[in-house]
């Protein structure tokens, strides 16, 4: 190259960013040129002061641990208001969102919630041993009984991925997406008895709940007489832990109107009534309803 | 050039960048790049806590947008780029404060982030302050040219961080880089 090298074309040669043809011809060229040899040199020198004075601000320390922390939180949050907004438009997976929220009170709502759920589940195998002479009430008794495991396992499924900062490989959310297929699955049960709650509207919701609970109520009640005073007893027993369960959290949703989460919980309570007056019921007339 | 890297050269494809090489996972893109992100924000933003809050909002946008954004070749350019536009919204709604960066240099130092001694930590800042008055004298683009290509990134990826034609680059920095020594030779800086 014959040519003396411009400003650009030599900076380009010192970063490294010519094609190797061109490297190569100002290579040659600036072992002859002492004009553009003197001007590569000031531009090194220049290169080395700007590196010495930047060099602090940019080896100046980087708080990654909690940059990492509040990343994940914010990136939870993210996750958290995308699934609440993907749950008010689905209807039937809202309450859900209620699920994802640990206040204190709900805290304690889920675990009456877990117990009622646990008494539930004794109470049907105690009916399936004490009705041996009814082979479907085997089958049919085991039926509601996998509506509480989601809960559980959608609790059990989110709570370590707070602490395990986990991977976030794309926009879709298989921790939450798991949970939500799971709960209209149990809500499932519910729709076959009544029209689908709205859950956001607290009161035509409770309505529909209420209806149905007092139909299956006047269904037990008529065959109580045959009912054996052990399953009564178990039966009246966890009747009271969930009227409890639903007293609460029907306080909590009327005091905050506004809360969808309260609302969302108070049908969960009125959804555990429903399963218990269900498997109640079923047993009783000896058969499933379906 | 002799035939041998002339084969090597006519043998790789002609736009090597614009493969994608895959997607990076979330977290791989946060361990490789929240550095160049942190700093690109606090040598914008002037203040370490502001930098925090961009690069928290910058991988934010990463993950809302990590099926549209580029593979991994160009993942570091389009963060630079977000990093830039966040930091100087930020800078508009925000005034720079030194005492608010020094109470967070105090109180991350009680959590063990800074263990430097107090005069050097103090040597540091003087250094900092005078290379970011020298920086605040270059124009843009050229100043945050300066800045990404100390970060290590290529031209290409400068020109993708700064919607600039890759040609001009290697101009922009060279302007800059002199009108940089310029003027941190004024300040007081090793000149």
């Amino acid at each position: 190259m014959t040519r003396c090298l411009d400003e650009a074309t030599l900076q380009c040669y010192f970063d490294g960013e010519l094609s190797i043809e061109l490297m190569e011809s100002a290579t040659s060229h600036l072992a002859s040129c002492v004009t553009c040899a003197a001007a590569a040199r000031e531009l090194e020198e220049e290169s080395a002061l700007l590196t010495t004075a930047l060099a602090a601000e940019f080896e100046a320390s980087v708080p990654t641990e909690r940059l990492r922390q509040r990343i994940d939180a914010a990136v939870l949050g993210e996750r958290v208001a995308s699934a609440q907004s993907t749950e008010k438009r689905s209807g039937l997976a809202a309450f859900f969102a209620g699920l994802l929220s640990f206040g204190t009170q709900r805290t304690l709502g889920y675990a009456s919630l877990a117990v009622v759920l646990a008494f539930g589940a004794v109470a049907g195998l105690v009916m399936m041993k004490d009705t041996p002479e009814n082979p479907e009430v085997t089958a049919e008794n085991k039926a509601p009984q996998p509506a509480p495991q989601p809960e559980a396992s959608a609790v059990a499924a989110y709570t370590p991925w707070v602490d395990k900062k986990p991977e976030v490989q794309s926009a879709e959310t298989p921790v939450l997406n798991r949970p939500v297929r799971n709960i209209r699955q149990n809500k499932a049960t519910l729709v076959n008895y009544t029209p689908a709650p709205t859950p956001v509207k607290l009161l035509p919701g409770e309505r529909a709940y209420l209806q149905t609970i007092a139909r299956l109520d006047s269904t037990i009640q008529s065959n109580a007489k045959d009912m054996k005073p052990s399953l009564r007893a178990e039966y009246e027993r966890n009747l009271a832990v969930v009227d409890r369960a639903i007293a609460a959290t029907r306080t909590a949703a009327k005091s905050n109107p506004n809360d969808p989460d309260a609302a969302d919980f108070m049908f969960a309570a009125y959804q555990s009534k429903v399963d218990l007056l269900n498997t109640i019921a079923d047993v009783r007339a000896g058969g499933p309803r379906d | 050039m002799n035939g041998q890297a002339r084969a090597l050269i006519e043998s790789m494809p002609n736009d090597i960048g614009t493969e994608a090489v895959g997607p990076l996972s979330f977290d791989e893109a946060f361990t490789l790049h929240h550095r160049a992100v942190f700093r690109t924000a606090r040598a914008v933003v002037r203040d370490s806590a502001l930098a925090e809050d961009v690069t928290q909002e910058v991988f934010l946008r990463l993950y809302r947008n990590l099926n549209s954004t580029p593979g991994e070749e160009l993942l570091r350019a389009w963060l630079l780029r977000v990093t830039l536009n966040v930091a100087r919204n930020t800078l508009r709604g925000q005034s720079r404060s030194m005492v608010r960066d020094n109470e967070y240099h105090k109180s991350t130092a009680e959590n063990g982030f800074f263990v430097d001694a107090p005069e050097e930590d103090y040597e540091r800042r003087v250094a900092i302050e005078e290379a970011r008055r020298a920086l605040d004298k270059i124009k843009e683009p050229m100043r945050s040219c300066l800045l990404l290509k100390q970060q290590g990134l290529s031209y290409r990826e400068i020109a993708n961080s700064l919607s600039l034609k890759e040609t001009n680059v290697g101009s922009l920095v060279a302007r800059g880089r002199k009108e940089f020594a310029r003027v941190y030779g004024k300040i007081g800086g090793k000149r």
